[in-house]
């Protein structure tokens, strides 16, 4: 994938022999935008049969170009297992190369889906339209934490508790601080905070944790299907309520503000959890914690590169996206204290 | 040396022929949104060029100064005090750039030990202090953001 020039024929000698009878040809191969932490591409393929396809790359940047290291062998296994299963809509996988050898680069190949980014269909429409878009993006949220995660276990490990979750994943701002090249005070309040301000638990779900408009693609049915599982793990579901929060306010237009109490109210209905775990107060609460997995991939990156490990416009363009976390980590603890949330 | 035009002047400058000059010639979409990317790093550089070591002293002060009120009145204060000594021992007067910044990380050191007491020996009047001086942290970080978004998403 490092060299798009050679790329049509790899991918295609790849497809062949995976296939096992028809011959691919890639007539067409281009980057796809919009992807931070991996690279993305789009290629047209014909087979030997006359049927043709479009398949989505994605695979690693090249060594000490990524802005965020995560595991495409765990990312294919889970894909695998979440297709195969059917619990989800997610586009299918058709290949991966484990090795790099064949396609240049750790890299999965899977189905393009034919539509839009949801994110794309929200720029491009007014305000006046987004509830039904609210209410598709809430039921789309609940099917992911609707999996059984025991579907998963050989792919995602499970916690052995709620308590023992939360604590580890609160402990993930102090590892963060302790990891990092400088000292991030507002780390260490924050975990201390959120240790203060437990909320009631639920049953831990499968947490997809970059839940965001650009990851759901609504197919030519109106179907959303969920990508970019990279950071999908076993844990509480108000995270990705928390996460698509806080991204949607940055990114907006964010659809929960639309209508809060309605959002929260179809989420719980959709879910069967109740009103004492789902509620504006356990929203903030989750609004300032979700995006420590995200965020800890990127304040990784950006220590790589003070140690002269990393370099790379999206490790340094990404360094604003620590300082949007650090507002939103303490905007989380505001709203949670405010009694106007309780 | 030459002072002036001022680096962050140079940068801008730079950032407008990336903007006015480059980006009309381009045509692929991936290059136009790393000259969105490169245009938002490089007016970040210029708002650091411009106020970072000055920001950093302040801050340095603000933060050395609290971790002292706490470790004044804090029972558990090993912590904080050990701190404030690695600071005192190692703290440099140099105004060159990595010397501020050595600095300015002796300095959080105590301000996240002083923290960590404040909060956990439940103090509400330190730990809202220490809040403050977070969030103006942060009111700094958002200063040199300006505006920014996720370009090319979606």
């Amino acid at each position: 994938m490092h060299d798009p020039e050679a790329m049509p024929e790899r991918l295609a000698a790849f497809l062949t022999e995976l296939d096992g009878g028809r011959t691919a040809r890639v007539t067409a191969y281009e980057a796809m935008i919009g992807g931070y932490s991996r690279l993305m591409a789009r290629a047209d393929v014909h087979w030997s049969d006359g049927t043709t396809e479009v398949l989505v790359l994605r695979g690693d940047p090249p060594p000490g170009k990524s802005m965020a290291e995560t595991d495409r062998d765990a990312e294919h296994a889970l894909l695998r297992a979440l297709g195969d299963s059917g619990v989800i809509a997610t586009p299918r996988v058709r290949g991966y190369d484990p090795q790099g050898d064949r396609l240049g680069t750790k890299c999965i190949v899977i189905e393009f889906v034919h539509g839009q980014p949801l994110q794309a269909i929200l720029n491009g429409t007014e305000a006046a339209t987004h509830s039904t878009h609210a209410e598709a993006l809430v039921d789309s949220m609940a099917a992911v934490h609707s999996i059984d995660p025991g579907v998963l276990a050989e792919v995602l490990p499970h916690p052995p508790d709620w308590h023992t979750y939360m604590h580890g994943l609160i402990d993930r701002f102090r590892s963060s601080d302790e990891g990092h090249v400088e000292p991030m005070p507002v780390l260490r309040y924050v975990a201390a905070w959120l240790e203060s301000h437990l909320p009631p638990p639920l049953p831990l779900r499968v947490v997809h944790s970059d839940f965001q408009p650009a990851n759901i693609m609504v197919d030519t049915d109106g179907v959303h299907q969920m990508v970019d599982w990279e950071f999908a793990h076993i844990g509480d579901p108000r995270e990705d309520l928390g996460y698509y929060n806080v991204y949607a306010a940055a990114l907006g237009p964010n659809l929960f503000a639309l209508d809060p109490d309605g959002f929260l109210a179809r989420y719980r209905e959709r879910t069967g959890f109740d009103e004492a775990a789902v509620n504006m107060q356990t929203m903030a609460y989750f609004s300032s914690l979700a995006a420590i997995s995200v965020y800890s991939q990127i304040l990784a990156g950006a220590g790589a590169m003070a140690r002269g490990e990393n370099s790379g416009l999206m490790t340094t363009y990404t360094l604003n996206a620590l300082t949007v976390g650090h507002s939103n980590f303490l905007a989380g603890c505001a709203a949670t204290d405010d009694p106007e949330t309780h | 040396m030459l002072s002036l035009p001022t680096t962050e002047q140079i940068i801008l400058d730079c950032r407008s022929e990336l903007l006015n000059t480059i980006d009309p010639a381009v045509a692929e979409p991936a290059v136009k949104i790393a000259i969105q990317m490169m245009e938002n790093v490089l007016r970040n550089c210029a708002t650091r060029a411009a106020h970072e070591i000055a920001w950093m002293t302040e801050e340095t002060a603000t933060m050395v100064a609290y971790a002292e009120r706490v470790a004044a009145s804090a029972e558990q204060r090993a912590g904080v005090r050990s701190a404030l000594e690695r600071f005192t021992a190692q703290r440099s007067s140099s105004l060159h750039l990595d010397d501020v910044a050595r600095t300015y990380h002796l300095a959080s050191a105590c301000l996240s030990a002083a923290l960590d007491t404040a909060m956990a020996e439940g103090d509400a009047a330190l730990a809202a202090e220490g809040r403050a001086i977070i969030q103006q942290r942060v009111a700094t970080e958002l200063q040199i953001m300006g505006e920014w978004s996720f370009v090319g998403r979606g």
